[in-house]
């Protein structure tokens, strides 16, 4: 501001155009919609930054070459989302909070740049409006409707709304005579693909606005870049550097172990199926340990690895629960946005546990409803993947990667 | 109803000495109650203090002349108010008046101390020397009479003392006394404390024996202080020839002190001015969110500080501090904003430019206070009559609580006409 003013009168009296600023400084025009947008996605404390960098220096995170999230405080008060988006720092920040529980003035930083990553991830969404409804409460239920309908559809379809007389040919409760695999698989597997394209777009877009906004090619190979990223992300050692969120790093590792856990035992799962259903279709005997459609004895190893990675998913998004109620006060409270994804990913265990349980207690209404509610927020969670805060695992890689491929990426141990 | 027409001031610094003097040569008695053994508060600590930069006495002493020419000022050292009770214009106040151990027929002669076996830290330069525990509590102090300091002296220790003294001015029989006064008006001018250093995690938590705050600074400077005003650090007494100052050491902040605590700025340009002054070829570097110099003349102070191509502003608040085990050094880590980096630069020694902390949190007044979402003295919560001064209600320079002070005296002269 000062240079501003101070430059003024000169060209004034040379009466010429104003000269390009030599230095890195800019001339900004606040966007106020953004900025609001911002304080309504959790950053409501974004006005109190008074720009003291504290919160740069007790950041464990950051590079020391411009580091964040201080230059992001003054992006986001004036609005400059293009500074915001394009920029790898906003990912590479993890929410250790120890910024916003040492800042002076109460203005988050933790929570802003939350809200901002909020933004981020709607921005770069395909389609867009998705984006916009994911984010936003009032259409929660109509989220929740898309799912509920189509399978309420195909049951109808295939006259399965008599809950209580579904059984298997050997009279027990089995969700595969319910709704036969091929149908889910039908819904499923499109709506997997359909997220994977969707974030890969969103991803090649982010990855170009960096490129563009920071004005660096990244140098060297990418693959050992995303090498190391993908070492970065499984060892959890940046969890380590934060102080205020230590915790986190063991709810997170259980619950994105588990998540792996269960993507085999789902893969598992469709061998034994179709591995099943084609050796029976070539007219051969199947091996006998395709077991075929489930549900699958307690004894079998995939039945081990399912059940161990539900407990692990189930304690630790309890964890992060727990984590998240312990350092409100330090740390902020979190958004809706932040909230719907832990509540999503507490659903589909909790729905998932309690339909093998009532199934073994043989009580069929309840055990059907409740698989009911399970195939819709497991629809939730994929099919909304790109637009919710899932997004996070490959944004945050992406950036991550960025960093690496230029350098700009701190050393872990 | 009697008439009352006395003012109890609590707090014998520069507020409520001003408080005391402008009541009572408006022809009313005061009393002073003073929990050291000397008036002259914070001033007293100061090395050179705004505007005029001279040293304290140029302002106190014309102060305590004043007092001693006015019958009607009655002050007690070593005193507490333990209760104020009864209300505007008739308040009954209890003050405890703990043993000095020395008489008026005390001429400072230093015998005693000389004679005394045992020592004490020494609080009037924040501990980092030591005094006999038969003392004066400055130079210059007011009353000029020694002390004894019991905690740090058994009765046997007193003997010798009491055997050195000529004047027959040391007193072991005296006691600890209850004395009520009668006052129409209460003036809390109990003042402020440096912010606590061991508060500051992120500055080191006060562990550190090359990190001071600002009022230790001002003591090291002080030609009576603990190296008879030789800028030296305190771990090893190497001069300081590059230092750091960190502003906003507490203050500013909704963990620590809400406010801004007015006088840090300058105490650090100052501080940066005695550094320079004393050595020609030293290096200061001031960290700093924004610096504020409060006051009509005051910028002008920190424009020629700034010409000094030695003193280096940085903007960015300093918010990790590492002491090098072996030297003794400092390191800052600290975000240097226009630079746009994160750094770390090392330092002889470093001054956390501590805030303000109101008093009354730490010792009690007698009455019930309440305070401001800021932690700042309530002054329209307080009793009828009961005035809070200076640096209770905001953070002050000298020249602005003397100001305040004058103005609470005219309240209490208010008061207790009006009855």
């Amino acid at each position: 501001m000062e240079q501003e003013k101070a430059e003024a009168p000169e060209t004034k009296v040379a009466k010429a155009a104003p000269e390009p600023l030599k230095d890195d400084s800019i001339i900004a025009s606040p966007d106020l919609a953004f900025v609001n947008e911002i304080i309504k996605g959790g950053g409501e404390s974004v006005k109190k930054c008074y720009q003291c960098a504290t919160c740069s220096v007790v950041c464990n995170l950051t590079p020391p070459d411009n580091p964040f999230p201080r230059k992001e405080m003054i992006y986001a008060q004036w609005g400059m989302k293009d500074k915001l988006f394009g920029n790898p720092d906003i990912w590479l920040c993890h929410q250790c909070s120890d910024c916003t529980a040492y800042c002076p003035r109460g203005a988050k930083p933790g929570e802003v740049l939350n809200a901002v990553r909020k933004l981020s991830i709607e921005k770069y969404s395909v389609p867009a409006f998705m984006g916009k409804l994911v984010g936003n409460p009032g259409a929660l239920v109509l989220l929740l409707a898309v799912p509920a309908v189509i399978f309420l559809i195909i049951l109808a379809g295939l006259g399965h709304l008599n809950l209580e007389s579904i059984r298997n040919d050997a009279g027990k409760i089995a969700y595969s005579s319910l709704i036969k695999s091929y149908y889910i698989d039908g819904v499923f597997v499109p709506i997997f693909m359909f997220a994977v394209v969707s974030l890969a777009i969103g991803v090649s877009r982010y990855w170009k606005d960096m490129i563009k906004t920071a004005g660096v090619k990244p140098k060297g190979s990418i693959t050992s870049a995303i090498t190391a990223t993908i070492g970065d992300i499984l060892s959890h050692k940046r969890f380590e550097l934060c102080n205020v969120a230590k915790d986190r790093k063991m709810a997170h590792m259980l619950v994105l172990f588990s998540f792996i856990g269960l993507a085999i035992t789902t893969a598992w799962a469709v061998t034994y199926l179709y591995g099943y259903e084609i050796m029976h279709a070539m007219g051969k005997t199947p091996y006998p340990w395709l077991l075929g459609p489930s549900p699958y004895p307690l004894s079998d190893p995939v039945k081990w690895l399912a059940n161990a990675s539900a407990i692990a998913l189930l304690v630790g998004i309890v964890m992060v629960i727990m984590n998240r109620k312990k350092n409100e006060e330090k740390a902020g409270k979190g958004g809706y946005y932040d909230w719907l994804f832990i509540y999503i990913v507490f659903a589909v265990m909790a729905t998932g546990i309690l339909s093998e349980l009532v199934r073994l207690a043989d009580l069929a209404l309840p055990a059907y409803i409740i698989y009911f509610s399970h195939l819709v927020v497991v629809f939730f969670l994929f099919a909304y993947a790109p637009f919710s805060k899932m997004a996070h695992m490959l944004y945050r890689a992406t950036a991550m990667v960025y960093a690496k491929a230029t350098e700009r990426d701190i050393e872990v141990k | 109803m009697a008439e009352n027409k006395k003012v109890l001031v609590i707090g014998g610094g520069m507020s409520g000495l001003t408080a005391a003097i402008e009541t009572a040569e408006a022809g009313l008695e005061a009393y002073i109650v003073e929990k050291t053994p000397y008036l002259g508060g914070r001033v007293a600590q100061i090395s050179k203090y705004f505007w005029k930069l001279c040293p304290p006495n140029c302002g106190l002493e014309i102060q305590f002349k004043r007092i001693k020419n006015n019958p009607r000022i009655r002050y007690y050292t070593l005193a507490e108010v333990e209760d104020i009770k009864g209300e505007e214009g008739n308040f009954d106040v209890t003050v405890k008046l703990h043993p000095r151990f020395v008489n008026d027929k005390c001429v400072g002669c230093d015998a005693c101390a000389q004679a005394c076996p045992s020592y004490r830290d020494n609080d009037f330069n924040f501990g980092m020397d030591k005094t006999k525990a038969a003392y004066l509590p400055f130079e210059q102090a007011f009353p000029f009479k020694y002390v004894i300091d019991e905690r740090a002296c058994s009765k046997d220790c007193m003997k010798p003392c009491l055997e050195a003294c000529k004047y027959d001015a040391i007193d072991l029989g005296m006691k600890p006394e209850t004395i009520s006064l009668k006052v129409g008006a209460v003036v809390l001018a109990t003042g402020w404390n440096p912010y606590d250093m061991n508060k500051l995690d992120i500055l080191g938590s006060g562990k550190m024996k090359n990190v001071i705050t600002n009022m230790m600074m001002e003591r090291i400077a002080s030609v009576d202080g603990p190296t008879k005003g030789k800028i030296v650090r305190p771990s090893d007494g190497k001069e300081v020839k590059n230092i750091a100052f960190v502003q906003c050491a507490g203050s500013r902040d909704e963990n620590h002190l809400h406010y801004c605590s007015y006088v840090c700025c300058l105490a650090s340009l100052k501080h940066a001015m005695y550094v320079r002054e004393q050595y020609p070829d030293s290096k200061v570097q001031i960290f700093y969110i924004d610096i504020r110099t409060p006051g009509l003349y005051e910028p002008r102070f920190y424009w020629k500080i700034k010409d000094d191509p030695n003193v280096i502003f940085t903007k960015g608040k300093v918010a990790g501090i590492t002491e090098d085990p072996a030297t003794k050094d400092v390191t800052v880590e600290v975000e240097d904003i226009y630079a746009g980096g994160k750094i770390k630069a090392s330092f002889d020694m470093v001054v956390l430019a501590t805030g303000m902390d109101v008093s009354t949190k730490s010792s009690k007044v007698g009455t019930a206070i309440s305070y401001t979402p800021d932690g700042l003295v309530d002054d329209s919560a307080l009793k009828k009559g009961i005035y809070a001064v200076g640096t209770l209600k905001s953070p002050a320079d000298v020249a602005r609580s003397v100001q305040d002070a004058t103005g609470a005296a005219i309240k209490c002269i208010q008061s207790v006409n009006r009855r």
